[in-house]
């Protein structure tokens, strides 16, 4: 599968296959992992993160991601991968695997394909704390997808 | 009318329920639809500034209608990634 929701761990390897290309000289990869802290700097223990979507939409929302970034650069493929369910510390999230011809689209893609998932995929995280507690973390108001042709 | 209500995260903890079937006025648009949200589901008028709505899987605007049978999706500020 190249871009969706998974309920299992992310296979990294296998989204690697799914977008290799000779052409392609370059891949890149992030990976979010669960944190053991909400906040970097303080914040409370997190023991896990459960992870829901509007699952219909999201992953329309995660096609179009992949397919705005391959048409907006030449020769790129890009592979995007949400997690679902309850995670634990340490455990991926989302995968994003971009190969380009060259480094620079491949990198720029990744980082980009990050930042649309989290302003336009409708999927949320309840944090599960060391105290017991949980809270819904609610961040980005959901915003639409760029017209296309928009950059 | 009747259309499915999805309520996700905290606006399905307010809402009591992931999902319900709602009646709501003939040739209603989404303004409308959030007003009478705010009056059938009292619970949800404190968040309604903060969510976003999709019609049919689509964030809508303020004047897109809404018909028969459409899917609403109560969409709170997302966390993805």
């Amino acid at each position: 599968m190249r871009t969706g929701l998974v309920e299992l761990p992310l296979d990294i390897a296998a989204m690697l296959a799914a977008v290799a290309d000779p052409a392609c000289g370059a891949q890149a990869i992030f990976v979010g992992t669960v944190r053991d802290r909400n906040d970097p700097d303080g914040g409370r223990e997190v023991v896990a993160i459960d992870y829901s979507a509007y699952e219909s939409m999201a992953e329309e929302v995660l096609e179009r991601i992949a397919t705005d970034l391959e048409a907006a650069a030449p020769g790129l493929r890009v592979a995007l991968l949400h997690r679902l369910g309850k995670l634990a510390v340490g455990e991926a999230s989302i995968a994003i695997v971009a190969a380009s011809p060259r480094r620079d689209a491949a990198l720029a893609a990744v980082r980009e394909a990050l930042e649309r998932v989290k302003s336009e995929a409708p999927i949320w995280k309840r944090e599960i704390y060391a105290d017991g507690g949980t809270a819904w973390r609610e961040v980005a108001p959901l915003v639409e997808p760029p017209a296309p042709g928009v950059d | 009318m009747q259309v499915r209500l999805l309520a996700f995260a905290s606006a399905a903890q307010a809402l009591g329920a992931a999902a319900c079937d709602w009646q709501l006025a003939e040739a209603s648009s989404v303004r409308d639809l959030r007003q009478q949200l705010a009056v059938d589901f009292p619970a949800l008028a404190p968040l309604l500034p903060r969510l976003a709505i999709a019609v049919n899987g689509v964030v809508a605007r303020p004047d897109v209608p809404v018909r028969e049978g459409a899917e609403i999706a109560l969409l709170p500020p997302v966390s993805g990634g």
